[in-house]
């Protein structure tokens, strides 16, 4: 284009403050109420609070002025949904525009976190939340029960970190409408099935994915509330993102940020639980081999003292003695036995000498008893001679032994003759 | 017996592994205590392995029959994702 047909222009600067009057001096634009979501959430330290606030469709940078924002009740809150009355400003030398708030307004949510602020104080006051209830998670659990909508992302999460750590693990999905007409309703539903002793579960996880705080609602319900507090079975509680926390979150055992993070910290890694039994047992098993080589050192020690390595050597010299005196007492045994034997050869035979020592004894016997035979008085007898007795028995040998009219006994070779003593002479 | 067996958690039973290396290695245990030791050691080593084989991978979810009774019916998931292959046909609550 040639510079002889150069158009009618204006500058940057007057554009954008044409622009900034048609924006500024629309009344659609000014003092408006405008529903949003916050992100990029600033709380400057002067004083000014600055974010986004965006819908399904849009998105705008919002400034909210300290003199204006003084009078805020509460805390404006990273994903929360307000309500804010703004006006639109262009902002010249960054060719943006923003909305400049004067007020805000928590989005129906208001209420409904007023009433869960009251929930909240009654069931405490129930000492719902107290710690003393709290029950340990176990650490090996074998059979995890979830309560969850069985398409929703918090299952597939869950699975999918559960199989990652513990490929082994069982699994038992009670489904459950995790938002909208019904929710709590099913998710207490789910929760009290698997606390039936049959299903034998060690651990529930109960919970939803990321989701704005009305979908998340049902987990600030009463009913659910309470059955994350009844639960026998220990039951962590794992809804949305990090930064909502709902009331069953402060009912269960535990609470986890996300459902992620419940798997995580319910499930243990199989492989570090083997490589931890392996390494126990393997420094069990070097000390009992330390311990007994030890043990063998010691008795290795014993066992090579010169003692045992050659005992005969320390007995050796007595042995030497020991043997001698063996030698000797052989030796001088062998010579007694010897006389012994000898002495023995030179008796005669013993029958032999035995008989004629006999047969002599009886000759002798015989010839005293010859000369016995000449003493009998009953050979003398035979001869004509008798014995003559007192009364009594006692022999009468003189006339002097005897009186007149004595009765004495006279005895015969061949009987006995009484008699009285008619006198006697002396001679 | 298998009762006290049964009751035994994984838990205990890994503690108890512990206890043992630690009277093993601070312990003035004589031999015949140090293979006493050694041998309940090994049988702990044989429980804990056990058990973590106890469970059988099984993915289940529980669904409500036309008789009002709740069973169990074996699902089939995707490890990578963790997806549940279902044919659309899964009840999405017990009520």
């Amino acid at each position: 284009m040639s510079s002889s047909n150069k158009p009618e222009y204006v500058s940057v600067t007057e554009l954008t403050k044409q622009l900034k009057y048609v924006v500024e001096s629309n009344a659609l634009l000014n003092n408006v109420w405008v529903r949003g979501e916050i992100y990029n959430l600033t709380y400057h330290s002067s004083g000014h609070i600055y974010f986004t606030l965006k819908d399904d469709g849009a998105v705008i940078s919002a400034v909210y002025f300290k003199f204006a924002n003084k009078n805020l009740k509460f805390r404006l809150e990273e994903g929360m949904s307000i309500l804010a009355l703004g006006s639109i400003t262009v902002f010249e030398k960054r060719g943006s525009y923003q909305i400049n708030i004067a007020a805000v307004q928590q989005d129906g949510a208001g209420e409904l976190q007023q009433r869960i602020e009251e929930l909240k104080k009654r069931l405490s006051a129930e000492e719902i939340f107290d710690s003393i209830h709290k029950k340990k998670l176990p650490f090996l659990p074998g059979r995890i029960g979830l309560v969850t909508s069985p398409t929703g992302a918090a299952v597939k999460d869950i699975i999918k970190v559960a199989l990652r750590r513990y490929s082994n693990i069982e699994i038992i999905i009670a489904p459950a409408k995790v938002q909208g007409d019904g929710a709590a309703e099913t998710i207490v539903r789910g929760i009290k099935e698997l606390n039936r002793a049959e299903y034998k579960i060690d651990l529930i996880i109960a919970g939803r994915g990321g989701g704005s705080f009305e979908d998340l609602f049902a987990f600030n319900e009463e009913t659910v509330v309470r059955a994350f507090f009844e639960s026998e079975v220990p039951i962590i509680s794992a809804v949305g993102h990090q930064i909502d926390h709902p009331l069953s979150d402060d009912a269960a055992d535990v609470f986890a940020p996300t459902p992620s993070a419940a798997a995580e910290m319910a499930i243990p890694v199989k492989e570090d639980l083997v490589g931890e039994i392996n390494y126990l047992y393997g420094r069990i098993e070097t000390l009992i081999f330390n311990k007994t080589e030890s043990y063998r050192s010691r008795i290795d020690n014993i066992t090579g003292r010169k003692i045992f390595m050659n005992p005969f050597e320390l007995t050796g010299y007595r042995d030497m003695i020991l043997s001698d005196i063996e030698n000797r007492l052989a030796m001088e045994m062998k010579e007694i036995l010897s006389v012994k034997r000898r002495n023995f050869m030179i008796i005669p035979d013993i029958t032999k000498s035995v008989r004629s020592l006999v047969m002599s004894k009886n000759h002798q016997y015989n010839l005293k008893i010859q000369a016995l035979e000449k003493l009998s008085p009953l050979n003398v007898m035979k001869r004509g001679y008798s014995i003559v007795t007192d009364e009594s028995g006692n022999l009468i040998k003189s006339v002097e032994d005897v009186d007149i009219d004595q009765c004495i006994g006279i005895k015969l070779t061949d009987g006995k003759v009484s008699a009285n003593v008619i006198s006697k002479i002396k001679e | 017996m298998k009762k006290s067996a049964e009751k035994k958690s994984f838990e205990d039973a890994l503690k108890e592994l512990e206890e043992i290396a630690y009277r093993l290695e601070n312990g003035d245990l004589g031999l015949d205590e140090s293979i006493t030791e050694f041998e309940k050691g090994i049988k702990l080593t044989r429980f804990c392995h056990d058990k973590l084989e106890e469970a059988e991978r099984k993915i289940e979810i529980l669904q409500k029959g036309s008789d009002g009774e709740v069973k169990a019916k074996k699902v089939a998931v995707k490890d990578s994702t963790g997806e549940i292959e279902d044919n659309n046909d899964l009840q999405g609550s017990l009520l």
